[in-house]
C-alpha cells in the first residue's frame, strides 16, 4: 500500500514536471531552428536531429528595416509601464484597503463592502467594455499612445487587484495590533508604517506579484491604446507573425517575454520556503 | 503616573440609534494614584469598554476622563500614555523581543542607554532576558504574553497599566508568580494598576480595590474584605465568594429580625423602613458554624451531603425549602444527619430588592 502511494506520487509528479516543462523545451529548442528544422518533420536534438543556428534570436534584436522586429525598446516599456503601475497600484490599493478594512464608511446605502466590491467589480467587467471609454479617456487628454497613458490605464486595471488582496490582508491583521501601537504612543500614521505594514510584507509580496503578472501579459490594451510612438512587448511579439509562422523567433521571444516572471516566481518561491510568506494565502 | 477620574460616565455603541443600548450606564469613580484596581464581572459586562474609555481607544457617549484633574476626554490614545495589555498577546511579529519591549520608548524618543536600562529591566523581571535577540514571532504563546505585558510596564512614567484579562494564556503557575511580580512592581514604582477579570480569586488575590460591574453598570467598589463581607447587592454576594452567599427569601418579622422556615433571625440591621415586608437574608457559607452553646439565631437542618474539599468540609443541607451551605473546618465532626447550625447576627446582610439595608 504504502509502496503503492510513494510509486503514484513520483508518477504524478513526473507527469505534472513533464507538462509544466516541455512547452519550454518544445520553444527552447524550437528558438535555435531554422525553417527547414522546422517544417522537415519533428527534431528534437541539437546537433544530431538539426543544427542549432541564432537566426530566430538575431530577429528580435534587428532593426526592422534589416528584417527584424527590435524588440528591446518594447521591452524596457513594458519592463517599465508594468513595474511603475503596480508599484503605485500597490500604494494606492494598500492605503485603500486599510482604510476600508480599520475604518467605517457610509453614504446612503453603501458601506465599506460595497466600496471594496466596487474596486472588485472593475475587474469582473469583459475588457472590451472599458475600451471604448479608455479610448476616448486617454484622446481627451492627448495620453494615447503615450507610456503616461498606458500606465494610468494600467493603474486602474491592477489597483482593484491590490486592494481586494490587502483588504482581506489587513482584515486577518488583528486591530489590537493598531491600538497597541497607538497605546505604545505612535500616532495613526506610525502605527500604520511602522507596525501594520511591516506585518503585511507577505501581503504585498502576493499583491505585487499579481499586479506584476497582469500588468506583464496584457495584450489588449497595449493594443488598443497605442499606435506607432510606443510599443509594449505582447504587441511586438504579435507583429512577429506573417503568413509564413516564423516558429523560431517567437519561441526566442516567447523565452525572453516569460523570463522576467520566472525571476519574480523564483524570489518569490524562496520567499514562500523561508516562511515567511506562510499566513499570506489561504 | 496620575489620579484617575471618571465623571458620569456611560457608553452606547449606537447613541444615534432611536433606542441605544448602553455598554456603560452611567457611573462616577476615580482611581488614586499608585493603587491596585481589579474591574471583576461576567463577560460582557462593559468591562473592556471601560478600559477602552480610559485609554482612549473608545470615545465616552457622555461623561468626561479627567486624568490629574485634566481633561483628556478629547486627547488621542498615543497622547495619554497609558498602557494597555489585551487578553491575547500582540506583539510586533517583525521585530526582535528586544525591539518589542523598546518600541514605546522609541515612539517616545527616549535615549539609547535609557532604552537599555528600562529593556533590561523589565526583561529580568519577566524571565525574557536570555530571548531578547529572537524573533518575537518565534516565541510561544505565554512568552508573547509576556513581552505584550512587558511593553506595559517598560515606562516608568505612566498614568495607569491597564490589563484586560493578561494572564488568560499563562500556565498557573507563571500565573501565580506574574501576579505577585505586579504587585512588586507597583509598590515599587507607585504604577496604578487597573486589571480586568471575570476570575475572582484573580482580583481578590491582585487588588486592593475591585470594581464588581453588571450588565453595564457598577454594582459596588470597594476592598476584597468589604465585597466578601457586606456585598452591596444580592449579585456580588452570589458573584463572589466560592461556594456563593446563602440567600433566603423572607420576610420582616420585627424592626430587626427576619424568618426563616418559622425560626427567627435576629440581624443587625434597622428593618422599620422597610416599604414592604418581602426582603433577602444573605450569609456567608464561612461564617455559619455548627451551633456549640449559643441560644440564639440557630437553626434545625436536614444535613444532604457533606464534601471534603482538603483544606475544609463543605455541608450542603436543607432548611425547610431553602438548601444552605456551610464551611467548617476539616476537623469538624458532623454528629448526624439532623444538626444545628448557628447563623451569626452580625454577619446577616439584609436586602430589599436586592440591595442592601
Amino acid at each position: 500500500m504504502n509502496k503503492l502511494y510513494i510509486f503514484l506520487k513520483y508518477f504524478f509528479i513526473v507527469v505534472w514536471t513533464v507538462f509544466v516543462v516541455a512547452p519550454f523545451l518544445w520553444a527552447l529548442t524550437t528558438s535555435f531552428k531554422d525553417f527547414q528544422s522546422v517544417n522537415g518533420g519533428v527534431t528534437y536534438i541539437p546537433w544530431v536531429d538539426f543544427e542549432p543556428n541564432l537566426e530566430g534570436w538575431k530577429v528580435l534584436i534587428k532593426s526592422p528595416a534589416k528584417g527584424g522586429v527590435d524588440i528591446i525598446e518594447p521591452y524596457f516599456n513594458s519592463l517599465f509601464v508594468t513595474c511603475t503601475a503596480s508599484l503605485i497600484s500597490i500604494i494606492l490599493g494598500t492605503l485603500s484597503a486599510y482604510a476600508l478594512s480599520r475604518y467605517t464608511f457610509k453614504a446612503g446605502f453603501v458601506k465599506n463592502n460595497d466600496i471594496t466590491f466596487f474596486f472588485i467589480s472593475q475587474r469582473i467587467m469583459p475588457p472590451i467594455v472599458l475600451s471604448i471609454p479608455f479610448f476616448l479617456f486617454l484622446s481627451s487628454i492627448n495620453l494615447l499612445d503615450s507610456l503616461t497613458g498606458l500606465i494610468v490605464v494600467y493603474i486602474v486595471l491592477l489597483m482593484p487587484i491590490a486592494v481586494w488582496i490587502m483588504v482581506d490582508f489587513f482584515n486577518k491583521v488583528p486591530r489590537e495590533i493598531d491600538e497597541t501601537a497607538l497605546i505604545d504612543g505612535c500616532n495613526p500614521y506610525q502605527a500604520f508604517l511602522k507596525v501594520v505594514l511591516p506585518n503585511s510584507i507577505p501581503g504585498l509580496i502576493v499583491a505585487g506579484m499579481f499586479c506584476i503578472i497582469f500588468g506583464w501579459i496584457d495584450f489588449f490594451f497595449a493594443f488598443i491604446l497605442t499606435f506607432t510612438e510606443v510599443q509594449l512587448l505582447p504587441v511586438k511579439i504579435v507583429a512577429l507573425n506573417s503568413s509564413v509562422t516564423p516558429w523560431w523567433s517567437l519561441s526566442a521571444s516567447a523565452l525572453v517575454s516569460v523570463a522576467p516572471l520566472i525571476i519574480v516566481a523564483f524570489i518569490v518561491e524562496r520567499y514562500l520556503s523561508k516562511g515567511n510568506l506562510s499566513g499570506a494565502i489561504k | 503616573m496620575a489620579k484617575i477620574g471618571l465623571s458620569n460616565i456611560s457608553h452606547s455603541y449606537n447613541p444615534n440609534d432611536p433606542n441605544p443600548v448602553y455598554a456603560l450606564n452611567p457611573f462616577s469613580m476615580t482611581w488614586e494614584n499608585g493603587n491596585r484596581y481589579a474591574i471583576l464581572g461576567p463577560s460582557g459586562c462593559g468591562k473592556t469598554t471601560m478600559l477602552n474609555i480610559v485609554s482612549g481607544l473608545v470615545r465616552p457617549s457622555v461623561g468626561r476622563i479627567l486624568f490629574d484633574d485634566k481633561d483628556v476626554t478629547d486627547l488621542k490614545t498615543e497622547d495619554r500614555n497609558i498602557a494597555q495589555v489585551f487578553q491575547f498577546p500582540v506583539i510586533y511579529n517583525t521585530m526582535t523581543v528586544y525591539e518589542n519591549l523598546a518600541f514605546p520608548l522609541k515612539c517616545r524618543d527616549f535615549s539609547k542607554s535609557k532604552t537599555d536600562e528600562r529593556v533590561n529591566s523589565v526583561a529580568e523581571t519577566l524571565n525574557l532576558k536570555s530571548f531578547l535577540n529572537s524573533p518575537a514571532r518565534k516565541l510561544t504563546a505565554d512568552q508573547k504574553q509576556l513581552i505584550s505585558l512587558g511593553r506595559g510596564l517598560v515606562r516608568e512614567d505612566v498614568a495607569a497599566v491597564l490589563m484586560d484579562e493578561p494572564l488568560t494564556v499563562i500556565d498557573p503557575d507563571l500565573k501565580f508568580r506574574l501576579r505577585r511580580n505586579l504587585k512588586e512592581i507597583n509598590e515599587q514604582y507607585k504604577t496604578t494598576l487597573v486589571y480586568v477579570t471575570h476570575d475572582q480569586n484573580e482580583a481578590m488575590t491582585f487588588a486592593d480595590n475591585i470594581i464588581v460591574m453588571s450588565e453595564g453598570e457598577v454594582v459596588q467598589t470597594g476592598s476584597p474584605k468589604e465585597l466578601f463581607e457586606r456585598p452591596n447587592t444580592t449579585f456580588v454576594g452570589y458573584f463572589i465568594g466560592s461556594p456563593a452567599m446563602n440567600l433566603f427569601e423572607s420576610e420582616a418579622s420585627s424592626n430587626d429580625s427576619v424568618k426563616i422556615n418559622n425560626t427567627l433571625i435576629k440581624t443587625h440591621t434597622n428593618l422599620s423602613n422597610l416599604k414592604t415586608k418581602k426582603i433577602k437574608l444573605g450569609i456567608r457559607s464561612e461564617f455559619i458554624k455548627i451551633a456549640q452553646n449559643q441560644n440564639e439565631n440557630l437553626v434545625d437542618v436536614n444535613v444532604e451531603k457533606v464534601e471534603d474539599l482538603g483544606n475544609y468540609k463543605l455541608i450542603t443541607a436543607k432548611l425547610g425549602d431553602f438548601t444552605i451551605k456551610s464551611k467548617v473546618t476539616r476537623e469538624t465532626e458532623i454528629p448526624s444527619s439532623k444538626v444545628k447550625l448557628h447563623i451569626p447576627a452580625d454577619r446577616c446582610c439584609v436586602y430589599e430588592d436586592n440591595k442592601l439595608i
